[in-house]
């Protein structure tokens, strides 16, 4: 497969604690598709948070490549990567982190505030994406005010709007019940039928079952293997 | 990021953490308001002292003085008289207006009931138009050289017991002035001769008439004796000349200083009426005459009149100083106002200086309680700073956000700053006005405190940029933060 919207290369995040050096990300070798969703399962610690961060623009390589649509993520600044983060990817966490002092309306809106969308369109798109997301009654309240399945709509919803190539998706559904769960699932389902590129990492194999076409498993900061339709295993590129 | 993105949001911010903002926004509205209310002090006062300056014309004058004695002969040995021919020399420089110069002579002024001797000069026309008589408690200044309305002095009302300035005007004073003149020299000289020559020649032997040697004696010894007599009646029998007068107006008194106004201030020709027979009784005026050599052409007139001191009215739109220099060096001392002024102005701007530091030191204490506010909501927001970053926000963006929350402290301290810096102002007026009052003090003749634009954008400068200032590290703390670190904190 070469149309690769992501592509890594011997990625390396390491990180000294105390004395040891901790090899969070280690040597992986990775090819995302446009349009494809693909779960990073793995135990606790196993780094698929990490290489989530470092595919997301928010942390970057010890060593090795991330290269996004022919761009090498580990070249670029600070201000770069920040302009990468604003644009072309979205993040969903398992803690939702919303701004509590803000309302659902302007959480979603704060996503458009550095990628130079005018004020009155922010307004309009992240009612949009909010009444999408069937929460059209729940934009002025504030987080506290919802329950952790809107919260974490409320975060898809922020995620979204700014239209992005690319979905991370970092234990969605950790901090929510079974129902929320499954509906969240839908959600990015759907999304991604839509044709969002999503990438998702948790330990939920219900949940990446449901969302992901392709499954690879991280052990200790390496691939450790991955079911996907049409790709062999130890072959995930 | 908009300008209106960083106002909303930090103003959304400082009205979360309400307490803490009031808090620190205080502080900031006590520093800005002591720095007001100081400079507002300094600003009030150089700008009456100023207004006094323009309202005067006094920028726009000169004062001549002739040369002090022991310098007072030019490069070819003569000396330097400040008179009417130099007056016309000054009145020829570019630039001069008009030149007139201070003339002043005893007079006694009769109104009602009651005698006052006292000083009066004497003015053109022109002159009593400037401004540096301009003000006037009541009526109008005299309008023609010759009028027989004068203009007197609140001094002139004081010594005469009138409270009233209005109750004067179109009153008539009898103004009489003691003057030596010819006339009582000749009268003095030829009133004793027929008796003198009488007794001189009926104790003579009749032959010795015949000789022409005794009549060359006589006349030697009466002349002698006449010419004596003529100088005594010159100098001691005066003569009073009295004129009866109109107040026209009357202008508050200037008794000191560079730019005196008399009690009582005649029209030139008018004063020139009363010295038409001589000199007015002012000893300088005779011995400067006799010096002079003029004692007897310069009668009635001021030809050989020499002037203690000369205004030399200058046109605004030239500079004073090549005119000044001018006058200097035709060897006459000068004092300019606008030589005072300027030095007022250094003094006033150390003045401000040294109050606005202490407004400074105020603002300086009141940001390090800005730094902490802002570091303790870094602190706070640590999580919050991560989720911006992950959204797009970079260093950039974290810095503005942090920094427009201080200015925003900054901007609320100094505009409330500013109104209750000009509302102590007022409050120290008020107390200050109750306490002259209390003690029968007159009251200030000026409101000493005031509020340029200058210093109402001074202060919110100061403030804002302060601010900033004080915002400065605690947003480079912020847009340091690690995103993932951020996210991970609780």
């Amino acid at each position: 497969m070469s149309d690769w919207i992501l592509q890594t290369t011997a990625l390396c995040r390491h990180y000294r604690r105390g004395p040891q050096t901790v090899r969070a990300v280690d040597g992986i070798d990775l090819g995302i598709g446009r349009g494809e969703s693909l779960a990073l399962v793995g135990a606790s610690g196993s780094g698929k948070s990490t290489l989530l961060n470092l595919l997301g623009g928010l942390d970057t390589p010890t060593s090795g490549t991330i290269v996004f649509e022919g761009t090498n993520l580990s070249a670029l600044n600070r201000r770069e990567l920040a302009g990468y983060r604003a644009r072309r990817v979205g993040m969903v966490f398992q803690s939702f982190n919303l701004i509590s002092h803000h309302s659902a309306l302007r959480n979603v809106e704060m996503a458009l505030l550095f990628n130079d969308t005018p004020r009155r369109e922010r307004r309009a798109r992240a009612i949009d994406i909010l009444e999408r997301l069937g929460l059209a009654d729940r934009m002025d309240h504030r987080p506290g005010d919802l329950s952790g399945g809107e919260q974490q709509r409320v975060a898809i919803a922020r995620a979204l709007v700014k239209h992005p190539d690319i979905l991370f998706a970092d234990e969605p559904t950790g901090n929510l019940d079974q129902d929320n769960a499954v509906q969240i699932g839908g959600i990015l389902s759907t999304l991604n039928a839509e044709g969002v590129t999503i990438i998702l990492a948790t330990h939920d194999m219900t949940l990446a079952g449901r969302v992901a076409r392709r499954i690879v498993r991280l052990d200790y900061g390496r691939l450790a293997g991955n079911s996907a339709h049409g790709i062999e295993d130890g072959d995930t590129r | 990021m908009t300008f209106h993105d960083l106002v909303t949001n930090s103003t959304g911010n400082l009205r979360r953490m309400k307490l803490r903002s009031i808090l620190t926004i205080t502080g900031v509205v006590i520093a800005i308001a002591t720095f007001v209310a100081m400079l507002s002090f300094g600003a009030g006062m150089q700008e009456n002292i100023s207004a006094e300056f323009e309202k005067f014309g006094l920028l726009n004058t000169l004062q001549v003085y002739p040369p002090r004695a022991e310098d007072n002969t030019d490069s070819a040995g003569t000396r330097v008289l400040l008179d009417q021919q130099t007056i016309r020399t000054f009145a020829a420089i570019p630039g001069v207006r008009l030149v007139y110069p201070f003339d002043d002579f005893n007079v006694t002024v009769r109104a009602g009931d009651s005698t006052v001797s006292t000083r009066a000069q004497s003015l053109p026309v022109a002159a009593v138009q400037t401004p540096l008589y301009s003000k006037i408690l009541a009526g109008t200044v005299f309008t023609a050289d010759t009028s027989d309305e004068i203009v007197i002095s609140d001094d002139l009302l004081e010594s005469i017991g009138v409270t009233d300035p209005d109750s004067v005007l179109g009153e008539c004073l009898i103004v009489s002035v003691k003057v030596t003149c010819l006339d009582s020299g000749i009268v003095n000289a030829v009133r004793e001769l027929p008796k003198r020559l009488r007794d001189r020649l009926s104790g003579v032997w009749r032959d010795s008439l015949s000789y022409p040697k005794f009549w060359a004696d006589v006349g030697r010894a009466e002349g002698g004796a006449a010419l004596s007599r003529f100088i005594d009646g010159y100098l001691n029998h005066r003569e009073l000349v009295s004129d009866t007068l109109r107040v026209g107006g009357v202008l508050e008194g200037r008794r000191h200083g560079r730019s005196k106004i008399e009690p009582v201030v005649l029209p030139a020709g008018t004063a020139a009426r009363f010295r038409s027979s001589g000199f007015s009784d002012d000893p300088t005026d005779i011995m400067a005459a006799i010096a002079n050599g003029t004692l007897f052409t310069a009668a009635g007139g001021d030809g050989g009149k020499e002037y203690p001191q000369v205004t030399v009215d200058l046109d605004p739109n030239v500079t004073y100083e090549p005119i000044r220099d001018s006058i200097r060096a035709l060897g006459f001392r000068t004092f300019s106002y606008a030589d005072e002024f300027k030095e007022m102005r250094r003094f006033f701007f150390f003045f401000k200086l040294g109050l606005s530091a202490v407004g400074l030191i105020a603002l300086i204490t009141a940001s390090l309680g800005i730094v902490n506010t802002m570091v303790m909501s870094i602190i706070e927001r640590t999580r919050e700073i991560g989720v911006l970053k992950s959204l797009g926000a970079d260093d950039r963006d974290i810095r503005l956000l942090f920094l427009a929350e201080s200015g925003m402290i900054g901007s609320i301290g100094a505009v409330f700053g500013i109104a209750v810096g000009w509302l102590i102002t007022r409050v120290a007026y008020l107390v200050a006005y109750m306490i002259l009052q209390q003690k029968d003090l007159p009251p200030m003749p000026f409101d000493p405190f005031s509020l340029p634009w200058w210093l109402i954008l001074t202060a919110f400068a100061f403030g804002l940029v302060v601010s900033l200032l004080a915002g400065l590290y605690p947003a480079a703390r912020a847009s340091r933060v690690d995103p993932v670190e951020a996210l991970r904190s609780n």
